[in-house]
């Protein structure tokens, strides 16, 4: 495990290079965006110019032309020209920086989530991590790393328009132009030097803010508890202790925030205070022309409004290489550089290339599926599966079963390689299998999990999930589903998932053995299905299967008499070990595990009589 | 949904009238600052013509000091309203959300089972927070930058009205246009939102159920649908985008334009003496103070737009009302353990099917009574009528005698108590998951109960003992320990009536022990109502009720039942068919 983080630690490659793999992958929208954020900055310096000429006409105490009036005629016409080109170039924003910006977020975003679809299905994120989490890093630190690559273009925008400003400035009067600048340079260097205070004062308020909404979470989630202990006073008394807290902590940030936008952006005025102090001698002594003071006041205006953007670059590469980093913690140890790779498969605009569906024929038909040596274990827990063999033929019908936390679940999940085993093999009629986690799904296994997930979409494409529909109407009924879908209010075509209608825990675990059907896989592998379904509709399901697919092989986990009485083979696990295998009849007579399972419940009912 | 136009007045007056001086403050700040604001230009243009008429150095150096105190002044001036601002509207803003929290606790339960948590955080703290803004900056800002508009306006006409002229057209067809475009663009930001809601849901949903998308091959499937979600975002986006920067051009074009012309006409003016190079400058100055205000109105209006539905939504909530409340002053339950008694009760949750069709039963105070029955024989719904948190759509609940909707809830609630298998636990102490956060009760009596059940050698041994904080969930806990902290949240009521609602599947027969011992603690001298899919968790009950499809099968005493062998509940023995009653 250490050996695995440090690896990956050392991994990352620097943030610049991340960036200009990024730029690399649209070049030409990247180099539109640069000139239209170039351009931003500059634009403004050149009304200035005329406006000097303008006043320095109207000041000047001999006339500098022979027809004034059409001079200022020539002005206007060029002030309002600059006016309507400078609209024009701001067109280069939605075409440019947005859509590059989406368009690499796109990319990562579509890197990230297949890296970790192909992981073991248990283990697609890292094991600190919440899908809640893994969004906030699909959305926030794309954003942070892809406006970074936009805004290296700001600072060639800002010490151009500097160096223009300051040399144009300086040709009129040096001395003025210097300590003109000092304010803003001072101005500068505090707001910076506040930043890591900012930063402080900003994580804070996250985390406040974090807290309210966990608080509301809890308690929206448990508002029947909530309710029948008549407790909504003092659980509401607490909600908003936590939410004054977040209150302090909010205006803590922000009047921080005011205070060194008030003074950076104010540095204009403050700027114009010090020049109008400078100017005064050099006016008295005709040096300095009211043309040259618009000029002046225009430029200092511009820069203190530059210098509020300027700042914090480091700062912003740094928050670059964080969530870099965060991103790459999801790749789980894969080479950073899959994370801003791109083969042509993201694009913007024409048709998306068809989901490919399993070949039918891609594998030798099953006929045995044996397992050696197969074990797992949790990080940093005893629980795990130890050296399970067991084997399948073909048209069985097997259930695993023992107690709570015996190891169910987990071998069926290190089986399909959802987990990955830490040793032992599989083999395929035979034939080792080298990645589990590739081939143990359609057209080979598929399998239903114990709490399925449906997801926001019709019910329709939460069965296909991209096959075609001919196998629909079949898997439906051999998931005892097709008297439930017509209650629906648009059938199949109803929106269900966490966004759409919600159905029982029974009607999920049938969705998702249709969903399973829908497939054809050659071994059906159910996790207990008993957690939501009565007996009466697990059985109906058993014999529907029965009936209709003789050559399907089944790997069921179950406790229900139901399965255990019509198994082929009964795996009794105990520890996470084999304590039996066999058919009921001779297990009872053979294992103490199965046994002792099948006397708690005889007691039951003797107990009862 | 009925949008329901908001009432911003109601609004104001309920959570803006506590902070009165507050607002008085802001409002003073506020007007310094556009004092100074449009005072700034008028010094300029007095050195300029000082300047220019030769006047002496210190005379200049005066008016120098002056302006940069004055700027000084501003700035402060503006940083010190918007903290004023940002505090009224958290202040308020909070007092929103404790008053929703509480209201949307007090609505039914069916309103909280159509809707996830997740769309009641967004409610409470995602729109109360976008009404922040509202209850704090927007009035003042639009009130600031309006009448920054009408003074340089008004400052310009003063100058000549030839120069106030082109000014006031470009500022009037700028504001209309705002207030045009800003409408507009609303349409095209909600789409851009809904996109991006569309398109991280179906992340957040595909990352929770990796497993399955695994295991069913659907792997290249969810990643078009994400592609295909990206190029939708990735529409509405630089659609909004480019709307939003022609609109925003467009009326920045407007006063530019406008300004130039202000400028022309003062520099003609100038010309033939009417004006002062000072007072030219002084429009050049004020006009360029015109591009601000325009923006932030169009932002403010924006904000605008989204409180807008924010306040709708939130409005919304407020105007529903619970199905069930109390009426009149009511009568208490008695002490002690309570009969239960119920008079041909149907019901059917809103827009379905019956699921509990005139059920009638009766047993006497301290009875232990087992329910059993299939999933969806209306086991569940039955407790849920015993604890108000529906009324029967028909038929009458009684506890000790008493009519259920003569009961005060509050005291109907403290005298059930019900514990389900899934157990809810907040990221707090011990203390507050055990006394939902009551201060109220002593930890002499939070020890006692734990000692009672058993478990106080455990919390003992927990490292903060009663200040041991809870993982997210109860994440850290076995769902024994979890089944334990509620059977004591239980205890801690003293109830006359324990509702236990499968509290004992999905255990293992160790941490089942430990709760059978609990659990004897927790009934001794109570009624109990216990719901059970397994027959063992039946040793303990005197009576039965077996439902079927809503109704009552069969009822009685236990040991009549099980000697009778033509009873229903002797069949089930007989089949073994434990899981019939699951």
């Amino acid at each position: 495990m250490q050996s695995v983080q440090q690896m990956t630690a050392n991994d990352i490659e620097p943030s610049w290079r991340a960036v200009l793999r990024l730029i690399a992958f649209r070049p030409w929208i990247f180099l539109l965006s640069s000139a239209g954020i170039i351009s931003f900055y500059l634009w403004p310096l050149l009304p200035g110019l005329f406006i000097r000429q303008l006043f320095d006409l109207l000041s000047s105490r001999t006339p500098l032309t022979n027809d004034p009036q059409a001079t200022i005629w020539a002005l206007v016409a060029v002030l309002i020209g600059v006016a309507i080109a400078r609209s024009l170039t701001t067109l280069a924003y939605p075409f440019g920086e947005k859509a590059v910006m989406l368009i690499v977020e796109t990319l990562m975003r579509h890197n990230l989530l297949r890296h970790m679809l192909g992981r073991p299905g248990a283990q697609a994120l890292p094991p600190d991590s919440s899908p809640g989490e893994a969004v906030s890093r699909l959305r926030d630190d794309m954003g942070h790393i892809s406006i970074f690559m936009t805004w290296t273009a700001d600072p060639i925008g800002q010490v151009l328009t500097f160096s223009i400003a300051f040399i144009t400035l300086a040709q009129i009067d040096l001395r003025i132009t210097i300590f003109g600048f000092l304010p803003l340079v001072v101005i500068l260097t505090l707001v910076n030097t506040l930043n890591s205070r900012i930063r402080r004062y900003r994580q804070a308020a996250q985390e406040s803010i974090g807290q309210v909404t966990g608080l509301l979470g809890e308690i929206f989630g448990a508002v029947q508890a909530v309710k029948v202990a008549g407790a909504e006073a003092h659980v509401v008394a607490h909600l908003h202790q936590v939410n004054e807290q977040r209150r302090t902590a909010t205006l803590r940030d922000q009047l921080l925030t005011k205070l060194i936008d008030a003074f950076s952006f104010g540095a204009a005025n403050i700027a114009t205070g010090v020049l109008l102090l400078l100017a005064a001698q050099a006016f008295q002594q005709g040096q300095f022309t009211v043309g040259d003071f618009a000029l002046f006041a225009s430029y200092l205006g511009w820069m203190a409004f530059v210098m509020g953007m300027v700042g914090g670059y480091v700062t912003k590469y740094q928050q670059v290489g964080i969530s870099l980093r965060r991103a790459v913690a999801l790749l789980q140890g894969a080479p950073s550089l899959r994370l801003t790779q791109h083969d042509g498969s993201v694009r913007m605009r024409g048709a998306l290339p068809p989901v490919p569906t399993p070949a039918p024929q891609a594998v030798e038909a099953l006929r045995t599926l044996s397992v050696t040596g197969l074990t797992y274990h949790y990080p940093d827990s005893e629980r795990g599966i130890t050296g399970i063999d067991l084997q399948l033929v073909a048209g069985q019908f097997v259930v695993i079963t023992g107690r709570i936390g015996s190891g169910k679940s987990t071998l069926v999940r290190a089986l399909l390689g959802l987990l990955p085993p830490q040793a032992g093999q599989v083999c395929w009629n035979g034939q080792p299998v080298a990645d589990l986690t590739a081939f143990m799904s359609p057209p080979q296994v598929a399998y239903t999990p114990q709490v399925p997930r449906l997801f926001s979409e019709p019910l329709r494409d939460n069965l296909l999930m991209g096959m075609p529909d001919d196998q629909l109407q079949r898997a439906i009924y051999h998931a005892a589903l097709e008297h439930d879908v017509p209650r629906l209010d648009h059938g199949l075509d109803t929106l269900v998932g966490p966004r759409g209608v919600r159905l029982s825990g029974g009607q999920m675990q049938r969705a998702a053995a249709a969903r399973m059907f829908v497939r054809t896989p050659q071994l059906l592998v159910f996790d207990d299905l008993s957690s939501a379904l009565d007996v009466e509709t697990e059985r109906l399901l058993w014999e529907r299967l029965a009936s209709h697919s003789q050559h399907t092989t089944v790997l069921a986990v179950s406790h229900r008499r139901a399965a255990l009485q019509r198994a082929d083979q009964i795996i009794v696990l105990k520890d996470g070990q084999i304590a039996g295998q066999g058919r009921l009849a001779e297990l009872l007579e053979t294992s103490a595990e199965l046994r002792e399972l099948w006397r708690t419940e005889k007691d039951d009912t003797g107990h009862s009589s | 949904m009925q949008a329901v136009a908001p009432s911003y007045r109601h609004v104001l007056a309920t959570y803006l009238a506590p902070h009165r001086a507050r607002l008085a403050l802001l409002a003073a700040l506020m007007l310094i600052d556009l004092a100074l604001l449009l005072g700034l230009p008028r010094v300029v243009q007095t050195f300029i013509d000082q300047a220019t008429s030769g006047a002496a150095l210190p005379a200049l150096l005066t008016i120098g000091v002056a302006y940069l105190a004055a700027a000084l002044g501003q700035n402060w001036a503006q940083v010190g309203w918007q903290y004023v601002a940002h505090n009224i509207g958290l202040l308020a803003t909070n007092r929103i959300r404790t008053d929703l929290t509480m209201h949307c606790l007090r609505l039914d339960m069916g309103f909280h089972n159509s809707r996830t948590p997740g769309e009641l955080i967004e409610r409470v703290d995602g729109d109360v927070g976008k009404l922040q803004n509202f209850l704090s900056e927007f009035l003042v800002q639009i009130v600031l930058n309006g009448l920054l508009l009408v003074g340089v306006v008004v400052l310009l006409f003063l100058l000549d009205w030839r120069v106030g002229l082109p000014a006031i057209i470009s500022v009037v067809l700028a504001v209309l246009g705002a207030v045009l475009l800003t409408k507009l663009l609303a349409h095209y930001s909600i789409k851009e939102r809904q996109a991006s809601a569309e398109l991280f849901g179906l992340l957040e949903e595909r990352l929770s159920g990796t497993e399955d998308i695994r295991a069913n091959g659907a792997v290249a499937y969810v990643l078009r649908r994400h592609l295909e979600r990206s190029r939708t975002f990735f529409r509405t986006s630089v659609l909004r985008a480019l709307l939003s920067v022609v609109s925003w051009r467009s009326l920045n074009l407007a006063i530019d334009i406008g300004a130039i012309v202000a400028l022309a006409i003062g520099a003609f003016l100038a010309l033939d003496g009417t004006l002062t190079v000072g007072q030219v400058y002084l429009i050049f100055a004020y006009t360029t103070m015109l591009d601000q205000p325009i923006e932030t109105l169009m932002r403010q209006l924006d904000d605008l737009q989204q409180a807008t539905a924010s306040m709708s939504r939130v409005q919304q909530l407020f105007a529903m009302q619970p199905q069930v409340g109390d009426e009149g002053p009511g009568t208490s339950l008695p002490e002690g353990p309570l009969a239960v008694e119920l008079r041909g009760i149907s019901f059917a949750y809103p827009n379905d099917d019956m699921v509990l069709r005139d059920v009638s039963a009766q047993f006497p105070a301290g009875a232990v009574l087992g329910v059993l029955g299939r999933t969806g024989s209306g086991k569940t719904t039955l407790t849920r009528l015993l604890l108000r948190l529906y009324d029967p759509t028909a038929g009458t609940v009684l506890l000790g005698g008493v009519d259920l909707r003569a009961v005060p809830i509050a005291n109907l609630r403290a005298r059930v108590a019900i514990v389900t298998q899934d157990v809810q636990l907040f990221s707090t102490s011990v203390r507050n998951n055990l006394t939902f956060f009551d201060p109220t009760i002593p930890d002499e009596r939070i020890w006692a109960a734990l000692d009672t059940l058993g478990m106080g050698d455990w919390v003992r041994s927990q490292p903060q003992g009663l200040d041991t904080v809870l993982a997210t969930g109860g994440s850290g806990l076995s769902a024994g320990q979890a089944q334990l902290l509620a059977f004591a949240r239980a205890f801690l009521r003293d109830p006359g009536l324990i509702i236990l609602d499968e509290a004992s599947s999905r255990l293992d027969p160790a941490t089942e022990r430990q709760l059978e011992v609990a659990l004897t603690q927790l009934l001794r001298g109570r009624s109990a109502i216990i719901i059970a899919h397994r027959l063992g968790t039946l040793d303990r009950v005197n009576q039965l009720l077996i439902l079927e499809q809503g109704q009552v099968l069969e009822q009685g005493q236990r040991a009549e039942l099980v000697r009778n062998p033509d009873s229903r509940f002797a069949q089930l023995l007989r089949v073994g068919l434990e899981d019939a009653l699951a």
